[in-house]
């Protein structure tokens, strides 16, 4: 029978944590969240040597174990309870060989756990251009353990650790430093007062108000023959840790490493004086954005094409090929076209994730948030709001979690409270369908006016996302400070593998996650707009050949007007005529607004919406954009979908909050229905208010 | 009269209204708690 071990991957952040741990999961990792919190869990499981199989729990970036965030404190968390299901056999501890010495800390600390700890030194291939030598034997011996020396980029070392790991037992727990060293007095008492007790786990214990099993903090103080210190003296007593600490590591790297600075062949200074300049980073940032965006449009608009005519076929052969009744109906003009309303863009947010995830790979993305932090500040956000914010393009919900560790209350906050304006991937279906019906096909210097138009939509988003937090910042009385500090990593060729990752993980989160929601919708909706009430739904034949008979219609016009009178009929269409006064003065019709009222519960089940009703009631093979295109404006006469009502529709969705899993999760941070009620009332409002002005002005 | 496909296909539509209800329900309205030991599936945020 195989052996499962545990095995926990920790790391300073950008040390290639995460690359490490696709090297050794591959395909075989799922991600989820810690149970009542809403920290990443990546978990994955890795074949060793020997029929031995390692659940690979992939633990959140933290510098050391004295916690200051959330994330840090689920990995101290975790190393603290023997109990928990995934509490290590082994600890990889990652270390990135440009930064080894303030990596060591954090290995150190873990080593002291008693816990069997590798060390991974990462990045090895960038040793060469950076003058390093390690001398690995001297590593092992002064810091008892084995060491891995890998680089993921180059896939090596890789069979070195699984090695590593599969010996796990023959590894040392002797711990790097003796604690009582810190105070021997403190030490002693406490040690005397929990005798069963490993004395470095207490210690972070008590300085870190974590759980360990069922001792914390007040009860240590609660024991009266032990006495612990005011937080100010446990305090000192941290640093005076965290410096022997260090005193270690500079005795261990002396004859350990060695750095030359004339062999490095450094790129890094002469790439960030220009792409953090104060004028060309913003330029070349700018150019950067344009160039994803067009790129977005003139790569899937074959693909898109091919899908959406797939779709329209697929339909047509189930209305062929099964027995005619109310499930074929269901299948053919509900449920296929609504999920081809959410297939097609497979190819543009695909491409999305693509470019995202290239420029975080190579690093730029930290160049972009330094960039940032100087517009951030003016506007009463924090540097580490403009994370949240990038993340927000993909979607607000973990964007909204990023914010835990901003650490000003008021900061978070209103980082909090705008990041639903930045435009999520929900919103691109949307856009897109949108831009393309309204929007002409020209250029202008070789950009595409609907490349530019969405560009303009993200970069509106944006915009009311700072405005907003400035107003915010002026109108709450919250009084707090706080600092930035950001770790610029090396720029580095993406590596494949990770990026390919990225991008099917996101795209297949995306199509699953809404696809789900789309089909159970789409049923319903299809339901509801195939069923009436009253004789002029059931009777709408009859009704409507009576009221034709005087024109000679075709069978075909005949068949499209009783569909258009059942449909305004059923219950769909009477709950959609009721909600229509207040949308005509937007230039939608009633469809438009089901597909509103629909999009609430997710923004892209709007266009799954509009193609399942669209689709009710249609023989003809038609794409999804075809139909919208041909809907006709029942009080204007002419299409439906025109300039004004496309400009309208896009800033409506720009800023409303129409995410009601976002709402769950602000009322969740903020602990308080508060924040996401005004943040619905407000955030509909205006976007009611701006569309309406949008049509009224431009129709 | 109604024939086998006729009533099949009716049963069909039925099931299919039946589980959306359901996920809608369950998705947005109401939640079975989960177990604080769970380690939170793979859908933690409920986004897409």
């Amino acid at each position: 029978m195989s052996k499962q071990i545990n095995v926990a991957l920790i790391g300073n952040p950008n040390t290639g944590k995460t690359s490490v741990f696709n090297s050794l999961t591959g395909l075989n990792q799922k991600v989820g969240n810690y149970p009542g919190i809403t920290v990443e869990k990546k978990q994955g499981v890795c074949k060793l040597p020997r029929g031995v199989k390692a659940h690979i729990i992939d633990l959140p970036g933290t510098y050391s174990l004295n916690a200051s965030s959330l994330d840090e404190s689920v990995v101290i968390e975790l190393l603290l309870n023997k109990n928990d299901k995934d509490f290590p056999d082994v600890a990889v501890v990652v270390s990135d060989v440009e930064n080894l010495k303030r990596n060591l800390l954090l290995f150190t600390q873990i080593k002291d756990l008693e816990i069997p700890t590798i060390l991974v030194i990462n990045m090895a291939d960038r040793m060469r251009y950076k003058g390093i030598s390690l001398d690995i034997d001297h590593l092992e011996e002064r810091l008892n353990t084995r060491v891995a020396l890998i680089s993921t980029r180059k896939n090596e070392g890789i069979d070195h650790l699984k090695n590593l790991i599969t010996n796990y037992k023959d590894i040392s727990v002797t711990p790097c430093l003796d604690t009582s060293e810190i105070d021997k007095e403190y030490f002693d008492n406490l040690r005397k007062a929990f005798p069963n007790q490993l004395v470095y786990k207490l210690w972070l214990v008590i300085t870190q108000d974590v759980n360990f099993g069922k001792i914390d903090r007040n009860e240590i103080d609660a024991i009266a023959n032990f006495k612990t210190k005011s937080k100010a003296d446990l305090k000192r007593l941290q640093q005076k840790e965290t410096i022997k600490r260090y005193q270690f590591i500079n005795s261990v790297l002396k004859n350990g490493q060695t750095i030359d600075a004339s062999q490095a062949k450094d790129l890094r200074t002469k790439l960030d004086r220009v792409l953090t300049h104060k004028v060309w980073g913003y330029f070349i940032f700018f150019i950067i954005l344009l160039t994803i965006f067009q790129a977005i449009y003139d790569w899937s608009s074959v693909p898109m094409d091919f899908i959406d005519s797939i779709f329209a076929s697929l339909s047509e052969w189930v209305k062929d090929t099964l027995p005619s009744g109310v499930f074929t109906n269901l299948l053919a003009e509900g449920i296929i076209p609504g999920l081809g309303g959410i297939v097609i863009f497979i190819p543009q947010i695909a491409f999305l994730f693509l470019f995202i995830s290239v420029l975080e790979e190579s690093g730029y993305m930290s160049r972009v948030v330094f960039l940032m932090d100087r517009i951030m500040r003016r506007f009463g956000l924090s540097g580490k709001s403009v994370v949240p914010l990038i993340s927000g393009t993909a979607c607000a919900i973990p964007a909204i979690m990023a914010t835990r560790n901003i650490e000003s209350w008021k900061e978070r906050l209103i980082t909090i409270l705008v990041t639903p304006f930045t435009t999520c991937s929900a919103r691109l279906p949307v856009y897109l369908i949108i831009i393309s019906l309204v929007i002409p096909e020209g250029r202008f210097f070789g950009l595409g006016y609907q490349a530019l138009t969405l560009m303009l939509l993200y970069l509106i988003g944006f915009g009311a996302a700072i405005i907003s937090a400035y107003i915010l910042n002026k109108i709450l009385k919250i009084k707090s400070k706080t600092f930035f500090v950001i770790e610029m990593p090396n720029y580095k060729l993406p590596l494949f593998k990770n990026v390919v990752l990225t991008v099917v993980e996101k795209t297949k989160s995306f199509v699953f996650g809404a696809g789900k929601i789309i089909l159970a919708i789409s049923i319903l909706l299809w339901v509801l707009a195939s069923y009436g009430p009253g004789p002029e739904f059931n009777d709408a034949e009859a009704i409507v050949k009576k009221e034709y008979a005087s024109q000679n219609l075709s069978e075909d016009e005949l068949q499209r007007k009783i569909s258009s009178q059942k449909l305004e009929y059923s219950f769909i269409g009477i709950t959609g005529r009721a909600i229509e006064p207040a949308i005509r003065p937007l230039g939608y019709d009633w469809k438009i607004g089901i597909a509103i009222v629909s999009s609430f519960a997710a923004r892209e089940v709007f266009v799954g919406t509009l193609a399942t009703i669209y689709s009710v009631g249609s023989d003809e093979e038609e794409t999804i954009k075809n139909r919208m295109a041909g809907e006709v404006n029942p009080i204007l006469g002419g299409p439906l979908f025109t300039f004004a009502s496309g400009v309208s529709l896009l800033l409506f969705y720009a800023f409303a909050m129409q995410c009601m899993s976002t709402l769950a999760i602000v009322k969740r941070e903020t602990n308080s229905w508060k924040w996401p009620t005004l943040q619905l009332i407000i955030m509909s409002s205006f976007a009611y208010v701006v569309a309406l002005l949008a049509f009224q002005l431009l129709k | 009269m109604v024939t086998m496909n006729t009533l099949i296909q009716n049963i069909l539509v039925v099931i299919a209204l039946v589980f959306a209800i359901i996920f809608i329900v369950r998705k947005f309205i109401w939640k079975p708690t989960k177990s604080k030991k769970a380690c939170g599936g793979d859908d933690g945020c409920g986004c897409h």
